[in-house]
Parts: structure tokens; C-alpha cells; sequence
């Protein structure tokens, strides 16, 4: 096992405030409720730092660093396919993939939240429907995210849970690690 | 060539994409539709039928998704033969030159005039005159007892067909 210090602590903590934010939203808060707008927003909030956290934070926090190209995709679904096992030491392409699609749903959640409460669009159907379309889109992208997390962690045998955790990845010692 | 062969997974790829995103929305609209009566509200035609093509989509995923692991594992293994098809061209060669024993300048000059350079290309890469470097190859094909280039090739590329490339396979890493 060899251990790699990827996540820093913004990180980890943007991440998981954004678990708790988007699960205290989706399941247990009160739709109508104050509370439910203060937590959109705040996640809203921590969604544009963590935009912002790509542009000048560390390397493996930075878009620059983990834009998936065509051919790291098609590379990872190779590996999956022929049983090679290879680890990314930042996020993997697919991983990448889902990221910048949660991140962009979370935003477009937010949005349209924010519209239900202004006058022009208040009560207005599309908006609601919208709103509530893109959460369903979000939870599955959720389910598909922690699927595929479990699985990668078996596929790879790095323990990306605990990396998101400790801020560690440890890459046993027979797996290659790709670019 | 290559673009042919790697373009064709992505494509496959972007279709399962799209396909699973639809499959999501129809699932999750028969899900919605039957919640309120339950699995009863079957009997009604429409929503039957809206079940089944929802069901049929997701199995026509599972399927593209299990051609798709194929083709890629198929791709692999064609590389890795490709691979070892290099490596046991290049043995073939070296042992060739072996039992000719051919000067190290021969080699490399021979060597040269496999992967396809001329005379005067050879000769400008190894910084010596067209007419030394044509009068190594001559000895290469002395040595080989052959004509000429060609005949040369022809000679390797024999010996390859002829089959020490499955022999070649298990040592090499």
C-alpha cells in the first residue's frame, strides 16, 4: 500500500456538507419551509466555491487537472472491460463526468428554486415541475455516484470512501496507477 | 484506421448514455403512474404497454452495455497480438542477422532498409556516403543470399507465417 495525499480539506468538507445539504433537502425538510430555501442556498453557495476552488486551489482540486477527454473515458471503460486494474490518483474521467454533472444539477436545483420564490415566476407550473424533474435527475445521478464508487473501489481495491474521508488514497502496491 | 476502430466504442458509448437517461425518465413516469393504484393499474392498456417498452429499453441497454464490453475486450486483445506479432517480427530479424552475422553497420543499415528508407535516406541518418551504404546492403543480401530488398522481406515475413509467433507468446511479458 502506498499512500497519496489527493483531497484537500476543502474538499472533503464541500463534499460532504453537500451530502448533508442535498439529503436534508430532498428527504426531510419541509418543501414549503424557510429552512429548505436557507439550505438551497447555502448549498448553491458552497457549489460556487467550490467552482471557484477549481480555478485556484490545488492541483487535484483544479477542472485543469481532471476535464475528462474522450479518450481517458474511453480508457477507464477499457480498463472495466478487460479487468485491468489501474487507479487515479485525482478523480477518474467517468468520476469526473459525474461530478460536473452534480455539480451543474445543483445549480440548476438552485436556480429554480430561487425563481418559485420570486414574484415573476411564483406559482408558475414549468418552474416547479423543473425543480422538482432536476432533484429526481439528482438522486439518481446520487445512487449512480455511490454505485460506482463502491464498485470502483472494488475494481481498483483503493478505498475511495476513506480517501474522501482522510484525504488519502492507498493504491495497493500490484495496481498500476494511470496518468 | 485507427480512428475507425476507437471512434466506434464512443459512439456506443454516447448511445447507452442517452438511452439510460430516456430509460430513467420512462421508469421513473410508470413509477409515478402506478404509484397512486399500485401494480393494478396494469390492467390499464396504455400504461401496460408503457411498461413493456420501458422494460425492452432497459433490456436493450443491458445488451449494448455487454456488446460494448465485448468489442472493447476484443479491441485489447487485438492490440496485445499486434503487440507480440512486433515483438516476434523483431526476434525474427535479430536472429536473422545472427546467423548471417552481419557487421553492426550491416545490421543497422539492414535494419533501415526493412522499415522502408532508401539508399540516400539510410545514408543521411547514419551520416555516410549512398555509395557505403550500398555497398553494405550488398553485403546484407550476399550474406542472406538474396537479390535484393524485396527478396529480403519476403524471406522475414515468411519466416513469420510460417509460425514461431505462438512459441513467441509466453515469454514475452
Amino acid at each position: 500500500m502506498t499512500d497519496h495525499k489527493i483531497w484537500d480539506p476543502f474538499i472533503r468538507l464541500f463534499h460532504w456538507s453537500l451530502v448533508a445539504g442535498f439529503a436534508a433537502n430532498a428527504l426531510i425538510l419541509d418543501d414549503e419551509s424557510k429552512v429548505h430555501e436557507w439550505v438551497g442556498y447555502a448549498v448553491v453557495a458552497l457549489v460556487g466555491l467550490r467552482l471557484l476552488w477549481g480555478f485556484v486551489g490545488p492541483l487535484s482540486a483544479r477542472f485543469a487537472s481532471f476535464f475528462p477527454s474522450q479518450t481517458a473515458v474511453m480508457e477507464q471503460i477499457g480498463d472495466i472491460a478487460t479487468h485491468r486494474r489501474r487507479a487515479h490518483l485525482g478523480h477518474s474521467p467517468l468520476g469526473a463526468l459525474m461530478i460536473f454533472n452534480l455539480l451543474a444539477v445543483m445549480l440548476a436545483i438552485g436556480v429554480t428554486g430561487y425563481m418559485m420564490t420570486t414574484d415573476a415566476y411564483w406559482g408558475v407550473e414549468w418552474v416547479e415541475e423543473a425543480h422538482e424533474m432536476l432533484v429526481v435527475w439528482a438522486e439518481i445521478s446520487v445512487v449512480l455516484h455511490i454505485a460506482a464508487v463502491v464498485f470502483e473501489s472494488w475494481r481498483t481495491g483503493v478505498n475511495l470512501p476513506r480517501a474522501m474521508i482522510t484525504g488519502k488514497k492507498s493504491v495497493p502496491d500490484d495496481v498500476r496507477l494511470a496518468r | 484506421m485507427k480512428q475507425t476502430v476507437s471512434s466506434h466504442p464512443v459512439t456506443l458509448v454516447l448511445l447507452i448514455a442517452v438511452q439510460s437517461f430516456c430509460a430513467a425518465f420512462f421508469l421513473w413516469d410508470v413509477a409515478s403512474d402506478l404509484a397512486p393504484d399500485g401494480v393494478r393499474a396494469l390492467a390499464h392498456l396504455h400504461l401496460a404497454i408503457e411498461t413493456g417498452a420501458a422494460l425492452a429499453l432497459l433490456s436493450a441497454i443491458v445488451f449494448e452495455a455487454r456488446y460494448l464490453m465485448a468489442l472493447l475486450r476484443r479491441k485489447a486483445h487485438l492490440e496485445e497480438q499486434v503487440s507480440i506479432a512486433t515483438g516476434a517480427f523483431h526476434d525474427i530479424i535479430l536472429a536473422h542477422f545472427d546467423r548471417w552475422t552481419l557487421t553492426p553497420a550491416e545490421r543497422d543499415v539492414a535494419m533501415f532498409a526493412i522499415k522502408g528508407f532508401s539508399v540516400t535516406e539510410t545514408a543521411e541518418l547514419r551520416g555516410s556516403a549512398p555509395g557505403t551504404v550500398k555497398a553494405q546492403l550488398n553485403a546484407v543480401y550476399r550474406k542472406a543470399g538474396v537479390s535484393g530488398r524485396g527478396a529480403l522481406l519476403g524471406l522475414l515475413v515468411d519466416e513469420l507465417l510460417a509460425g514461431p509467433l505462438v512459441e513467441a507468446t509466453p515469454d514475452r511479458p
